[in-house]
């Protein structure tokens, strides 16, 4: 064996065998160490994303059967979803409040944290701890927001004693718990738009704080006032975080929601289709519904999502 | 004197109305004085809160319909704030249980999302193999495409797994790496230099070595970042709580559940054990609100 060393030693093979056996190893050593540091996360996805989205299709169709209490191959769930939209049930109105809820969010909390971005950039008197205390919402459970907002809005409440004193009319239960009204939807959209601006207001400062402040200096220089600031230098600077937001509200429109679980515990015409669909699987009802009507809702919304984004795309983004 | 005035002059140009027009200035005192308003509104209820979690019930009453919104306790009552931990209870969960499955629950949630979304992050960045392309197509779809409606089945599957309302529930189904975390730990590491895991290699260490003992550690700032992040949103979570593991209900769900159960009169001890839930966060977010508020921009935390 030593001879047969020595011998590849005078022949100088040694060194390029090692060097190979070397080499092996570490490409052993480097295929074990992907496979032990990727197992678990690709197992979760396998288990909890993949079989979990298609066991949802699975049950999109069938149903159960009434007698045997199994599983059935069926396509009664899509009729029933028909039925359901097309009728005067829950969904028809979860719909309709989750389509609010999402414009409330397009149209009212992104401006209006564009509009605080834009002001807090400007370092208006006070803002570092503006910007906490448009955050602090963000952080604190809802459990304990809604409590008090709840107590505010309360016909005992603050609000009711105000209204009272200045002799206006207040509902009896309070604005949240006014039947067959869309007020106390209303009054949760509220809700969200006080407290939701927090995390899109972080964003959008942080895009605007990027901004070289050469280009509003010669833009100054060359008379921009502040709202031709906002639409010709901030907007197209920050255009890129604004599709972003835009494509992932988009994303996220059947899960627009408020805290309704937590302000009408009675349902008070404010479902959504987030809320519709946990109540359903929380109190065990017709899961197979539900499954149907997520199928279809992402069938609906991954065109749609598509599309936004090729139209975000075509405005450009600016690089600087 | 030239000192002086250059400090003033720095002083008046970093100001928001330094070289202002009049009505761009009318237009800046308006927004002070809405976001002063818009303080208030969100100040009143939680100094409400306070001054009520300290009242007797009967000085509550008495107060409530005096309409005393903010008065100060006429009968001192701390007492509310142990009794919080005394009388509170949700499916024989007290205050102290309760906090306590807060936080393994959002230990558990954090280190794992983390932890794995940097494990992730890190093979594929750094490491050439060949289902590397389709691994990372599968965390992008899986985030591009929203799914609506899988509640039923993970719930399901969950059930078929023996997990429901266990504690292993969040264990399983947690240890996932991919998500927002990946996206910011596979753009970290991309940006970090090969070289530090090459110095290992040199010294006689493998790639275990390399990431445990090198990349990892380097990755502190961002994975603290998530970490914040995760706590809090974990910490307030009461939906996935009440579905998952209703007989341990963390602080977010079981005040919830608790508020059903409060008597008229009873409210101070309520309102003292919302104080109480809400103190940690704050706490966290206090020491580490610069960090959250510098590191976070729209698809990317800064290292």
């Amino acid at each position: 064996m030593e001879q047969d060393i020595a011998a590849l030693q005078t022949q100088g093979t040694l060194p390029t065998n090692q060097k190979r056996i070397r080499k092996g190893n570490r490409r052993k050593g480097r295929t074990l160490f992907i496979v032990c540091i990727l197992a678990i996360p690709i197992l979760n996805w396998l288990v909890f994303w993949l079989y979990v989205n298609i066991s949802s299709i699975f049950l999109a169709f069938q149903e159960i059967d009434p007698w045997t209490g199994t599983q059935q191959w069926s396509m009664g769930n899509f009729k029933k979803l028909w039925e359901q939209i097309t009728g005067d049930g829950d969904l028809l109105l979860s719909i309709k409040n989750t389509g609010l809820y999402f414009l409330s969010g397009l149209l009212i909390t992104m401006p209006l944290s564009l509009f605080i971005s834009y002001f807090l950039s400007k370092k208006i008197f006070g803002y570092q701890f503006y910007r906490v205390v448009f955050y602090l919402p963000c952080i604190i459970t809802p459990v304990i927001l809604t409590s008090l907002y709840d107590q505010m809005l309360a016909p005992t409440g603050p609000l009711a004693k105000i209204f009272d004193k200045i002799s206006l009319s207040y509902p009896l239960n309070g604005p949240l718990y006014k039947k067959d009204s869309v007020m106390p939807t209303v009054m949760i959209i509220i809700y969200t738009i006080l407290t939701g601006f927090g995390g899109d207001m972080l964003i959008f400062s942080g895009a605007m704080s990027r901004i070289p402040t050469e280009v509003y200096e010669s833009a100054k220089l060359d008379g921009c006032g502040p709202i031709r600031e906002v639409f010709t230098i901030v907007m197209p600077l920050i255009w890129s975080t604004i599709s972003t937001k835009i494509v992932l509200l988009m994303s996220g429109i059947f899960a627009a929601s408020g805290p309704i679980m937590l302000l009408v515990t009675e349902n008070y015409n404010t479902t959504t289709v987030a809320f519709w669909i946990y109540n359903i699987v929380q109190k065990g009802l017709d899961v197979n519904l539900v499954a149907t009507a997520g199928l279809c809702f992402t069938l609906i919304i991954i065109p749609i999502i598509f599309g936004v984004r090729a139209v975000m795309d075509k405005f450009g983004n600016v690089e600087y | 004197m030239e000192k002086s005035f250059k400090l003033k002059f720095m002083k008046k140009e970093s100001g928001a109305l330094y070289k202002r027009t009049a009505g761009e200035k009318v237009v800046y005192v308006i927004v002070f004085l809405l976001f002063a308003l818009y303080t208030f509104i969100m100040a009143f209820p939680f100094i409400w809160l306070l001054c009520n979690s300290l009242k007797s019930n009967y000085n509550y009453q008495e107060d409530y319909e005096k309409f005393r919104l903010l008065a100060l306790p006429f009968e001192w009552r701390p007492q509310n704030y142990i009794d919080a931990f005394r009388e509170l209870e949700y499916e024989g969960t007290n205050l102290f249980g309760m906090i306590f499955n807060s936080v393994w629950y959002t230990a558990v949630v954090v280190i794992e999302g983390v932890f794995f979304s940097a494990c992730t992050g890190y093979c594929l960045s750094k490491y050439d193999f060949k289902l590397r392309g389709t691994i990372y197509f599968i965390a992008i779809f899986s985030m591009t495409i929203p799914i609506v409606g899988s509640l039923p089945a993970s719930f399901k599957l969950s059930g078929d797994l023996r997990i429901l309302n266990t504690p292993l529930q969040p264990i399983l189904s947690c240890a996932g790496g991919f998500g927002f975390n990946f996206l910011i730990m596979y753009a970290f590491y991309k940006n970090m230099p090969w070289s530090y895991a090459e110095a290992v290699f040199i010294d006689g260490g493998n790639d275990f070595k390399a990431f445990f003992k090198v990349m990892l550690p380097m990755a502190k700032a961002p994975m603290i970042t998530l970490s914040i992040i995760s706590a809090i949103s974990c910490w307030n979570d009461y939906t996935s709580i009440l579905l998952f593991m209703r007989s341990y209900p963390t602080l977010a769900a079981g005040l919830y559940k608790v508020k059903s159960n409060i008597q008229l009169g009873e409210e101070p001890v309520y309102y003292a054990a919302l104080l109480l839930a809400m103190l940690p966060v704050l706490i966290v977010f206090s020491i580490f609100s610069e960090q959250i508020m510098k590191n976070m921009s729209v698809g990317g935390l800064k290292g």
